[in-house]
């Protein structure tokens, strides 16, 4: 997994993806950082995570889109499935490649505030609060890009659709309707609800397992996908 | 070494594999053969853990494929059609990677170092894969089989696309691997199989259509075999003489080649040796010999008679 893991990490960097990527959203963190020392208070700091999560939408996708079609167009995969290593440690190392570049963005953040310690006092407690809401919901979005990679073969479509079930997931609870079963369930698996008990500092562990389930649910797809190619 | 057992492979509804039964003792160097289609790859595939049969069963070094992957994978060096190369790494990075890939506890510099020197892949050490030439992009596909020094190597198309010079190299490589190494080798030209394996497994739709040695596939005449003989002298009379000789059983006079020399396909009864009585009853008779050769069937005879 651990060697999966590096090469992958690696090869985000040894194209323009991982450098574009993390430099993207650092400089959107930083413009919104900005706007908040304008404001010339603290309390505001949170509220970027929350402006930043659509913006990671679009970005995780990019991360995610080539990790298991690029390995069949170029028929690397034939290496890593007649190697002695198993499919849940290629997926789980690929998905860690892809949350260590996106974990790198997120702690990237914290940066600023560190500045901002100095002359104010930020809410801390809030700020780790959204930057592990962050983190998982991001864990979340990686684990189902990487499903959807290993679906398709067109790294367009692999992006499009990562694009627009994140979309979905942050937008399913504002179904109109009222108290229905759909509205309940639509709550039930929305991850915008889950994120906002974490950003608003409030640590649940209901609402952690539910990220640990989607990441541990996706990637067990993935492996279960990757294991049925080689029985078509 | 290797134990395929009544190996059936579906895609879809179309059968690729109905049942290929063999196995593959230590230290040979066995070809594949077969149009395209015909089920190599397929077959390559499945031995190497990256297909599933739909039934049957595969075994590497007593371990089945399908049951214990882990061990059965690390007795295998696989080149697969299309070398599996990250082009966005040097030879260098990639090897180090294939390394720890395949869990190799050997010294890690000494014996990537020494089969790249072995593979001739030394000079393009540090070089981006993306810009090495297809014959050196082989040879990178072949020290990864090689890394952790497999008992097995199975080599699908190993020469595919390279120029003469590169093949003769390659095939040389292979030769000295086979030394060595139980090797199946899968290609499409026919010769560089006939030089190079004892074996030879010929696939027709799935089904295995001959597997013999290369010897005997080459030789499938067996129980007698061919002579082309160039006499000076009257056709009839000379095919007449031939046919009181005995030994030969047959003879045809097959074209005038110079001027009164014809050349006649002599068919030779197993284990006889006619050439001294050939010559007695030429001699005898005052028709010079102008020619003598033994004519044996190429593979390529072999291999269409068999295939089509």
């Amino acid at each position: 997994m651990l060697v999966i893991a590096k090469k992958d990490f690696r090869q985000y960097f040894t194209s323009p993806v991982g450098y574009v990527c993390v430099a993207v959203v650092l400089a959107l963190y930083g413009f919104f950082y900005y706007e908040v020392i304008s404001t010339r208070s603290s309390g505001y700091i949170p509220g970027i995570y929350s402006s930043m999560l659509v913006w990671c939408m679009m970005i995780i996708p990019i991360l995610t889109m080539r990790t298991f079609n690029e390995e069949e167009k170029n028929r690397t995969d034939q290496l890593l499935l007649t190697s002695p290593v198993s499919i849940p440690g290629i997926v789980t190392g690929k998905f860690a490649a892809a949350a260590l570049v996106f974990t790198i963005m997120t702690l990237g953040s914290l940066l600023p505030c560190f500045f901002i310690s100095a002359f104010g006092s930020p809410p801390w407690a809030l700020i780790i609060g959204n930057v592990i809401a962050s983190l998982a919901y991001g864990f979340a979005m990686i684990a189902i890009g990487l499903f959807v990679s290993s679906m398709t073969s067109s790294q367009i479509i692999a992006a499009i659709i990562t694009f627009a079930v994140s979309m979905m997931l942050i937008l399913i609870d504002h179904i109109p309707g009222g108290n229905t079963l759909l509205n309940k369930a639509a709550g039930w698996i929305s991850f915008r609800a889950r994120y906002d008990s974490f950003a608003q500092g409030r640590f649940s562990i209901c609402d952690l397992a539910f990220f640990i389930s989607v990441i541990a649910i996706f990637l067990f797809l993935t492996v279960r996908r990757i294991e049925s190619r080689r029985w078509r | 070494m290797i134990e395929v057992k009544d190996l059936k492979k579906k895609y879809g509804s179309k059968e690729v594999l109905r049942g290929l039964t063999f196995s593959v003792p230590e230290g040979i160097v066995l070809g594949f053969l077969g149009q395209n289609g015909a089920g190599k790859s397929t077959t390559m595939n499945i031995i190497t853990g990256y297909l599933s049969a739909t039934d049957g069963e595969v075994t590497v070094g007593g371990f089945n494929v399908l049951e214990e992957p882990d061990q059965a994978k690390r007795l295998i060096g696989y080149l697969p059609e299309q070398p599996p190369l990250y082009m966005d790494m040097t030879v260098e990075e990639y090897l180090n990677f294939v390394y720890d890939l395949k869990q190799i506890r050997l010294d890690r510099k000494k014996h990537i170092e020494e089969i790249c020197a072995q593979v001739g892949v030394d000079e393009v050490y540090k070089r981006l894969i993306a810009n090495l030439s297809k014959g050196f992009k082989q040879r990178v596909g072949i020290v990864q089989a090689l890394i952790g020094n497999p008992p097995v190597l199975i080599l699908d198309e190993p020469t595919e696309g390279l120029d003469p010079k590169q093949r003769i190299e390659i095939r040389n490589l292979i030769t000295e691997l086979g030394k060595n190494h139980t090797v199946i080798l899968s290609s499409h030209i026919l010769s560089e199989i006939q030089e190079i394996c004892e074996r030879i497994i010929i696939i027709k739709d799935g089904m295995i259509a001959a597997d013999d040695s290369t010897r005997h596939l080459t030789d499938p005449l067996r129980g007698c075999s061919d002579l082309l003989v160039q006499i000076l002298g009257p056709a009839k009379e000379v095919r007449a003489a031939l046919l009181k000789i005995a030994g030969i059983s047959a003879a045809e006079c097959l074209q005038e080649t110079e001027p009164g020399v014809f050349e006649y396909s002599v068919t030779v009864r197993e284990d006889a040796d006619v050439r001294r009585e050939l010559f007695e009853v030429l001699s005898r008779h005052g028709w010079p010999l102008m020619g003598l050769r033994s004519r044996k069937m190429s593979l390529e005879e072999t291999f269409l008679r068999l295939t089509e």
